[in-house]
C-alpha cells in the first residue's frame, strides 16, 4: 500500500518546560488503514500530530504525505493537503448551528456574505453521502457531545480530508456512542480514507485498528500490525516494564461509617444532572474506588463532596456531621482531605512557592500562625518535612514550585492533604500523566493511609488503578451509580458491562436505554 | 442561563419589547420636543461608541482605549478643519474632519491591537497608557502647534450641517423627531445598520464572532485569529474616531481639552448592556443621550431647583444601576435555573426511588 | 548574594531600559516643538530633581556653590539645600502617590482590578476639607470660646492631636466604603470592578464638584473653594515647624505626610506577606480556584482587600487637605492623584519598595515637566513620557523573547536530555 503520511526524524523541544517531547521520531501510515498512535498521557503522540497538523512546527524532520514532501506550517496548509483533525477538546463555536459550524471559514458566500438556506442545504447533503445524520439547524450548545464529535468528523469531511486525526476521540463518549464511531471510523476506511487514533486505550486499539505504533517518552518504540501484538505487549511497550498490576496489600479491616451520601443530585453543565440519585458510604480503612468512563459524573460528585460544587438536592454526612452545605473549611476542620483531578490549577498555586503551597491548608492554626500573623519557620519547616517524606525530587523549601515535575507537584499535593492526618481522604485521578515510579509511589501512600484507618474515595478512570487498590469498587455511569462490588469478586468484564451502563443480572444491552 | 432563555426567549424577548415600545410612546408623548431631539444628538456619540465597543468584544477583545481613540477623533476633526485667515465658516468642509477623524481612529486602533496582539502587551495597561498619550498628546499639540490653551477654537472651524430628511421632513411629529439633524447622526443609525449585516449576515463577521467566542475554533479551520481581531480593532477604532469626531463638529465646533470626559467607558457600558447587539446597543445609547439631555434641560431651568453638578452624575448613576440591573437579572436567571434544576430533577429522583421501591423496573 | 544581587539587578533592568526609550521616544515631541531634547531633559530634571543652581545632569550629584569668600566648592547635590531642594516637593508629591500606589497594589494583589482610588481620593479630601472647619467650630461652641486665638493652650494641644486623627479616620472610612461599594458588586454580583470603578469615580468628581461649589463653599472668590481648615486641623510642614531651620525643606509643604505614607507602606508590606489575611488575598488573587479548593474565604478576604485598598487612598486625600493645600478648590477633583497612583502601582509591579522608588520618579518628572512651562514645551510632555515608560515597561516579555531569540541564534544548539515528556 502508498504511504498516505510519512514523517520523518521528527524532533520537537519546548523550551518553556524543557521537554523535548518528539526525539527523532518516524511514523509512516498506509492509506486506508487505521492506524492507532498509543503511548501514556505525555508520552508525545499529541504533539506528533499537532505538527502533522500544523499547530506545531517542528525543530527538525521532514513529512511527506501521499509520499510528496510537504511544508506544513499552519493548518491551513494540513487541510490543502487533506489532512484533517478532530481534537480531544472540540473546537466548536457554542451558539452557532451546527451547518454554520461545519462550514466555518469556508461559508458559502456572495461577495462575502452568506445565506443560512445554501449552508443548511449543504451540510444536509453532506451527511447524508456519508451516512452521519445531524441537524443542521441545531445550536452546538444544545446538542450531546457524542453529535458534537459528529459535527467535528464532518467539519473535516467537509474540507475534503483523505487523513483524518482524531485525538482520544472514545474519552468524552458513552459506551454505546464509543460504538457508533467505531462504526464511522471502520466505514472512513472502507471508503480509501486513513484514519490516525491517538489514544491510550489498548482495547480500543484492538477492536478497531489495523496497525499500531507506541511511543514512549518522546520516542517511536515500534509499530505492528494489531493483530499480531497483544494489550500485554503492547502496554509493556507503553511503559518500558511490566505493569504493576495489584499492589501489596493486606485485607481491610473496616470500621464506623465516615463518608455517607444520600441520594445525591448534583447539576452538571448545561443544566443537566451530572450526578443523579447517588448513594454511598465509605468507612474508615477501606478504600472505595469509584470506577466509569470519564465524564460520567465523577468530577461533580467528588466537588459536591468536597465542597466546590453546589448541591441541589440529597445529604452528605461526614462523621456524623451534616455537611451538604458546608464550606470547605469546615468540611476540611471535620477530617476531609482532598486530592484534585487537577493538581495544576486547584491543587496548587503554581505562582507561589512551596511554603505557601503547603500551609494553605493550616494556615490558621499554631504554629503557623498566631493572631492572623504567619509564623515562618514553622511553615518552612513542614515544607522541608513534606519534601522529605514524601520524596519531592528537586524541590528547595521556598522555592517557587512550577519548575517541578508532575510526579513531584502531586507528591506535595498528597503531602499536604495526608499531613493533618485525615479522616476521609478523596482522591480524584491520582496518577494521571505521571511516570511509573511516581505512581508506585501513590499507590503506595494510599494503602497505607488505608491501614492506618483513614476512609478513602477514589475516582480514577484507569480500571488496574481502581482494581488494585479498592476494597469495593463502585461503577459510575450517566451519574448514577450502577452497583457496588466487592473487589474481591470483581473482575474486568463485570465492570466493563457496568461502566457500558449494562446492569449483571440482565445482558448490556438491555440497559442500554438508559 | 442559556437553558433559561431558551425556554422563555420568545417571551422574554416580546416582554421586553413591548416595555420598551411603551416607554418610548410615554417619553416621546410627555417630554418636549427640544428635549427629544436633544437626546437623539448627545446619544449620537454614544452610538457610534457603543458599536466600536461591541464590534471589539465580539472579536474578543474589550476595548479600553476607546476613550483615547474618541479623544484622539474629535482633535483630528478640529485640527482638519481649522484653516485660520480664511473668513468665519469658510474652511474646510466638516466632513472632511469626520473622515479624518475616522482615519486616524483606525490607525491608534491598528497600532493599539498589533502592541496587544502581536507584542502583547497587557490589555488593560496597555489601554490605560493609550488614552493617557492621547490625553497628553492632544494639549501638547495644541500648545505647540497652535498655541491654544485648553481650547481650540477658530471662527473657520465649521460645525456640520444639518440635512433636513425629504419626505418625513413634513410628516408633523415624525418631521421634528427624525428629521433636522447633522449627516453624523444619520451616518450612526446606518452604522448600526451596517454593523449588524456585517456582524449576522456577511462571512467576514461569522468569523469576527466564531473568533470572541472560541478563538480556537476559528484557529484550528484556519481563520487568521490575529487578522481578524486586528481588522475587528481597526473598525473599532474608526467608529470610535467618528464619535469623537461629533463631539467636536457636530455641535460645537472646537476642541476642549479632555472633552470626551469618560463617554468611552460609558460607551463600554452601553455595549455590555445590550449584550453586544448593535440595536440594543442603539436603543442603549439613546437612553443614555436622554438622561445626558435632561440634566442640560433641568440646568437651564433654575425654577427646577436641582443642582446640575449632580444631574452630571445621572449618567453615571443610571450606568452603574443599568449594571447592576444585568448583574442582578444574570444572577436571578442562575439562582431561577437552580431551583427548577432542583425541583424538576429531585421530583424525577423521588418517583425513581418510590418506583424503586417498590419493586418496579426503570 | 551574589545570586541576589544578580536577581536584583536583572528585575531593575527592564524598568531603567523601559525609562530611557521612554525618554528617547518622547524626544520626537520635543524636537517637533523646536526643542533641544537633551537640553530640555536636562532641565527637566534640574527642575524635577536637583538643587537650586541645577544646570545638567552633572548638576543632579555635584554642584558648584559659591563660598563666602567669593570661591567656588563643590558640594554633593543631594545634600545642598540652600534655598529649597526640589527633592523636597517631589516627596511632598510623592506622599500621596505612594499612598494612592499602596491602594491600588492591595487591591491588584487581591486579584481585583480597581482603579477607584481617584474617587476614594477626592471624597477622603473633601471629608476632611469639611471635618478641618467644622469639628473645631463645634469644639469651640462647645467649650464656650468664641476667639479661637485666645483658646487655652491647653485646649488647643488637645485639638492639634485629635482633630487630625478623627479628620483621618472619616477619610479613610469614607474612601473605605466608596471602594467597598464596587468590591460587593465584584463579589456579590459579578460586576466588573474596573468598570464600576470607572464609573464610582466620575460620580465622586460630581458629587466633590457640588459639595465645593455650593454647600461647602467659604466665599465669594471667584473660584469656588471651601473654607480654610482650622489651624489645630493643620498638619504644620516641616518648613514652618519642625525643620523651621533646615533650607532643604524651604520650598516645600512636605510634612509629616510622608512619615506616615512610609509607614503605611511598611505596614501594608507586613500584612501583604506576613499576615494570615493578607496570605488569603494573595491567594485568592494569585489562584482563585486554588483558593477555594484550600478552603481560604476568598469573598472576604477580597472585601477586606478593597476596604483597606480604599481606606489608603482616603489617607492620602486626607493628607492632601491636611498637611498640604488646607482646602479643596473647585477643580481640585479632577486634579487625577488616584490615578496617577494607579499608574505608579502598574509601573513598580506592585513591589513595595518599588512603589516609594516609583513615586519619586513620577513625582520628580511630574514637577520637572510642570516648570518647564515657562519655556516653550507644556506639562503634559512629563504625561507624554510616563505614557511610554508605561508602554516600555510592560513590553518585558517582548524584551525578554528577543534577547532569548538573539541569544539562541549566537549559541550553538545543544541536544537536551529528555527529562518527563509531555507537552505543554
Amino acid at each position: 500500500m502508498p504511504l498516505a503520511v510519512d514523517m520523518r526524524h521528527i524532533r520537537k523541544f519546548f523550551p518553556s518546560s524543557s521537554v523535548l517531547a518528539c526525539d527523532d521520531v518516524d511514523f509512516a501510515v498506509e492509506q486506508g488503514e487505521v492506524h492507532a498512535l498509543v503511548g501514556e498521557n505525555g508520552a508525545g503522540k499529541t504533539t506528533l500530530m499537532n505538527i502533522l497538523y500544523g499547530l506545531v512546527a517542528p525543530d527538525a524532520g521532514q513529512i511527506f504525505v501521499h509520499e510528496k514532501l510537504s511544508h506544513i506550517a499552519h493548518p491551513n496548509d494540513a487541510i490543502k493537503q487533506g489532512i484533517g483533525m478532530v481534537h480531544q477538546h472540540f473546537k466548536l463555536v457554542p451558539s452557532f448551528t451546527i451547518a454554520q459550524n461545519i462550514l466555518l471559514g469556508i461559508e458559502p458566500n456572495q461577495a462575502g456574505f452568506i445565506d443560512n438556506n445554501d449552508e443548511a442545504d449543504i451540510v444536509r447533503r453532506l451527511s447524508e453521502s456519508f451516512g452521519l445524520p445531524v441537524n443542521p439547524n441545531a445550536r452546538v450548545a444544545d446538542i450531546s457531545v457524542g453529535m458534537q464529535q459528529r459535527v467535528e468528523i464532518l467539519k473535516t469531511l467537509q474540507r475534503n480530508a483523505q487523513i483524518l486525526i482524531l485525538d482520544e476521540p472514545t474519552a468524552v463518549l458513552t459506551p454505546q456512542e464509543v460504538r457508533e464511531l467505531y462504526v464511522v471510523i471502520r466505514k472512513l476506511a472502507a471508503d480509501g480514507r486513513t484514519v490516525i487514533l491517538i489514544t491510550h486505550k489498548l482495547l480500543e486499539v484492538k477492536e478497531v485498528a489495523d496497525r499500531v505504533s507506541i511511543m514512549r517518552r518522546g520516542r517511536m518504540v515500534a509499530t505492528h500490525s494489531v493483530a499480531d501484538v497483544s494489550v500485554r505487549d503492547m502496554a509493556n511497550l507503553m511503559v518500558g516494564r511490566e505493569v504493576i498490576l495489584r499492589v501489596d496489600k493486606s485485607p481491610a479491616t473496616p470500621g464506623d461509617v465516615v463518608l455517607k451520601a444520600d441520594n445525591l443530585l448534583v447539576a452538571g453543565a448545561g443544566g443537566i444532572p451530572a450526578v443523579f440519585g447517588v448513594s454511598l458510604e465509605v468507612r474508615a480503612g477501606e478504600i472505595l474506588g469509584i470506577a466509569g468512563v470519564s465524564g460520567n459524573g465523577q468530577t461533580e460528585l467528588v466537588e459536591a463532596i468536597t465542597g466546590l460544587r453546589p448541591v441541589e438536592g440529597g445529604t452528605i454526612n461526614l462523621l456524623g456531621q451534616n455537611i451538604t452545605h458546608a464550606s470547605v473549611r469546615k468540611r476540611r476542620e471535620i477530617g476531609m482531605a482532598h486530592v484534585p483531578e487537577d493538581r495544576m490549577v486547584v491543587g496548587l498555586n503554581l505562582k507561589t512557592n512551596l511554603d505557601e503551597n503547603v500551609v494553605v491548608t493550616h494556615y490558621q492554626d499554631e504554629p503557623y500562625s498566631k493572631r492572623g500573623i504567619l509564623r515562618l519557620p514553622p511553615i518552612r519547616k513542614l515544607a522541608q518535612q513534606i519534601v522529605d517524606a514524601f520524596q519531592v525530587k528537586s524541590a528547595r523549601v521556598g522555592e517557587e514550585i512550577k519548575t517541578l515535575s508532575g510526579g513531584n507537584l502531586q507528591k506535595v499535593v498528597l503531602g499536604r492533604e495526608l499531613y493533618g492526618k485525615p479522616r476521609l481522604l478523596v482522591v480524584n485521578q491520582p496518577t494521571r500523566g505521571l511516570d511509573v515510579g511516581s505512581i508506585e509511589f501513590v499507590h503506595k501512600t494510599l494503602i497505607e493511609e488505608r491501614d492506618s484507618g483513614a476512609a478513602i474515595l477514589l475516582v480514577s478512570v484507569e480500571l488496574d488503578e481502581i482494581l488494585s487498590l479498592s476494597d469495593r469498587i463502585a461503577v459510575m455511569f450517566g451519574g448514577r451509580i450502577m452497583d457496588v462490588l466487592d473487589a474481591e469478586a470483581a473482575n474486568e468484564q463485570d465492570i466493563g458491562v457496568l461502566m457500558a451502563g449494562g446492569s449483571l443480572e440482565t445482558e448490556p444491552a438491555a440497559a442500554e436505554k438508559v | 442561563m442559556i437553558e433559561f432563555l431558551n425556554t422563555h426567549s420568545r417571551q422574554v424577548r416580546i416582554g421586553l419589547i413591548i416595555a420598551g415600545v411603551l416607554i418610548i410612546l410615554l417619553l416621546l408623548i410627555s417630554l418636549p420636543m427640544t428635549l427629544l431631539q436633544s437626546s437623539i444628538r448627545l446619544a449620537t456619540p454614544y452610538v457610534l461608541g457603543s458599536l466600536a465597543a461591541l464590534l471589539a468584544s465580539r472579536a474578543g477583545v474589550l476595548n479600553l482605549a476607546i476613550e483615547g481613540k474618541m479623544l484622539l477623533g474629535a482633535f483630528v476633526a478640529v485640527v482638519t478643519v481649522y484653516q485660520p485667515g480664511v473668513l468665519p465658516g469658510q474652511g474646510r468642509d466638516p466632513i472632511l474632519g469626520v473622515l479624518v477623524a475616522a482615519l486616524f481612529g483606525g490607525g491608534l486602533g491598528l497600532i493599539f491591537a498589533v502592541l496587544y496582539l502581536r507584542i502583547r502587551i497587557n490589555l488593560v495597561i496597555l489601554a490605560l497608557a493609550v488614552n493617557l498619550f492621547v490625553a497628553n498628546a492632544t494639549v501638547f499639540f495644541m500648545r505647540v502647534q497652535f498655541g491654544a490653551f485648553g481650547t481650540l477654537a477658530d471662527p473657520s472651524i465649521r460645525s456640520l450641517s444639518t440635512l433636513q430628511l425629504p419626505i418625513i421632513h413634513s410628516v408633523p411629529f415624525v418631521g421634528p423627531l427624525l428629521s433636522g439633524y447633522q449627516i453624523l447622526v444619520y451616518l450612526s443609525w446606518v452604522m448600526v445598520v451596517l454593523v449588524w449585516v456585517l456582524l449576522f449576515r456577511t462571512q467576514f463577521g461569522r468569523h469576527i464572532r466564531a473568533v470572541g467566542e472560541n478563538r480556537e475554533a476559528a484557529e484550528s479551520v484556519g481563520i487568521n485569529v490575529t487578522r481578524v481581531q486586528i481588522f475587528a480593532l481597526t473598525l473599532s477604532g474608526m467608529l470610535a474616531g467618528m464619535a469623537g469626531a461629533f463631539l467636536s463638529l457636530g455641535v460645537l465646533s472646537q476642541f476642549v481639552e479632555n472633552m470626551v470626559s469618560g463617554r468611552g467607558w460609558t460607551s463600554i457600558t452601553i455595549s455590555l448592556f445590550a449584550f453586544e447587539q448593535p440595536v440594543g446597543a442603539f436603543f442603549t445609547a439613546l437612553f443614555f443621550g436622554l438622561a445626558e439631555a435632561l440634566s442640560f434641560y433641568l440646568q437651564s431651568r433654575p425654577e427646577v431647583n436641582l443642582p446640575p453638578d449632580l444631574l452630571l452624575a445621572l449618567p453615571q448613576i443610571a450606568t452603574i444601576t443599568a449594571l447592576v440591573l444585568v448583574a442582578l437579572r444574570i444572577r436571578t436567571a442562575e439562582l431561577m435555573k437552580r431551583r427548577t434544576f432542583a425541583q424538576q430533577f429531585g421530583h424525577e429522583l423521588d418517583k425513581l426511588r418510590r418506583g424503586v421501591l417498590a419493586g418496579g423496573q426503570d | 548574594m551574589v545570586k541576589r544581587l544578580r536577581q536584583t539587578l536583572k528585575s531593575l533592568s527592564i524598568p531603567v531600559l523601559a525609562v530611557i526609550l521612554g525618554l528617547i521616544v518622547s524626544s520626537f515631541f520635543v524636537l517637533m516643538a523646536g526643542t533641544d531634547p537633551v537640553q530640555t531633559y536636562q532641565r527637566m530634571f534640574c527642575e524635577g530633581f536637583g538643587s537650586k543652581g541645577c544646570q545638567t545632569f552633572g548638576d543632579l550629584l555635584i554642584v558648584q556653590v559659591g563660598t563666602d569668600d567669593g570661591g567656588v566648592s563643590s558640594v554633593f547635590a543631594p545634600f545642598y539645600g540652600a534655598g529649597g531642594h526640589r527633592m523636597a516637593v517631589v516627596l511632598e508629591r510623592a506622599t500621596l502617590l505612594i499612598l494612592t500606589a499602596l491602594s491600588a497594589t492591595v487591591a491588584f494583589k487581591a486579584g481585583l482590578f480597581s482603579i477607584g482610588m481617584d474617587g476614594q481620593f477626592v471624597l477622603g479630601a473633601i471629608t476632611v476639607a469639611f471635618l478641618g472647619y467644622w469639628l473645631p467650630s463645634q469644639v469651640y461652641m462647645l467649650a464656650g470660646v468664641s476667639d479661637p486665638g485666645a483658646a487655652p493652650q491647653a485646649l488647643l494641644s488637645v485639638m492639634h492631636v485629635l482633630i487630625p486623627l478623627v479628620c483621618i479616620g472619616l477619610a479613610m472610612a469614607v474612601g473605605a466604603v466608596y471602594s467597598w461599594i464596587a468590591g460587593y458588586l465584584k463579589v456579590k454580583l459579578n460586576v466588573n470592578e474596573l468598570i464600576s470603578t470607572i464609573i464610582l469615580n466620575a460620580i465622586a468628581v460630581q458629587i466633590v464638584n457640588y459639595l465645593v461649589r455650593y454647600p461647602l463653599r467659604s466665599d465669594f472668590n471667584s473660584t469656588a473653594r471651601t473654607q480654610r481648615i482650622d489651624d489645630t486641623a493643620w498638619l504644620i510642614p516641616f518648613n514652618r515647624g519642625l525643620f523651621q531651620d533646615v533650607e532643604w525643606f524651604s520650598g516645600a509643604r512636605l510634612g509629616i505626610g510622608i512619615i506616615i505614607a512610609i509607614l503605611a507602606a511598611v505596614l501594608i508590606w507586613f500584612f501583604l506577606w506576613r499576615s494570615t489575611a493578607g496570605y488569603e488575598q494573595r491567594m485568592a488573587g494569585g489562584s482563585r480556584r486554588f483558593a477555594r479548593f484550600g478552603g481560604i474565604p476568598s469573598e472576604r478576604a477580597a472585601l477586606r482587600a478593597m476596604l483597606l485598598s480604599g481606606a489608603l487612598s482616603g489617607l492620602a486625600g486626607a493628607l492632601a487637605i491636611l498637611g498640604i493645600e488646607r482646602r479643596v478648590i473647585d477643580g481640585y477633583a479632577t486634579s487625577g492623584f488616584g490615578f496617577d497612583g494607579v499608574l505608579v502601582a502598574i509601573l513598580a509591579r506592585e513591589s513595595i519598595p518599588g512603589i516609594i522608588l516609583v513615586a519619586m520618579f513620577f513625582a520628580g518628572l511630574q514637577q520637572g515637566a510642570t516648570n518647564l512651562q515657562f519655556g516653550d514645551l507644556p506639562r503634559q510632555l512629563g504625561g507624554i513620557i510616563i505614557a511610554f515608560i508605561i508602554l516600555f515597561s510592560s513590553m518585558e516579555n517582548f524584551f525578554r523573547d528577543l534577547i532569548t531569540r538573539i541569544q539562541t541564534r549566537l549559541r550553538p544548539r545543544r541536544t537536551p536530555y529528555p527529562t518527563e515528556a509531555g507537552a505543554p
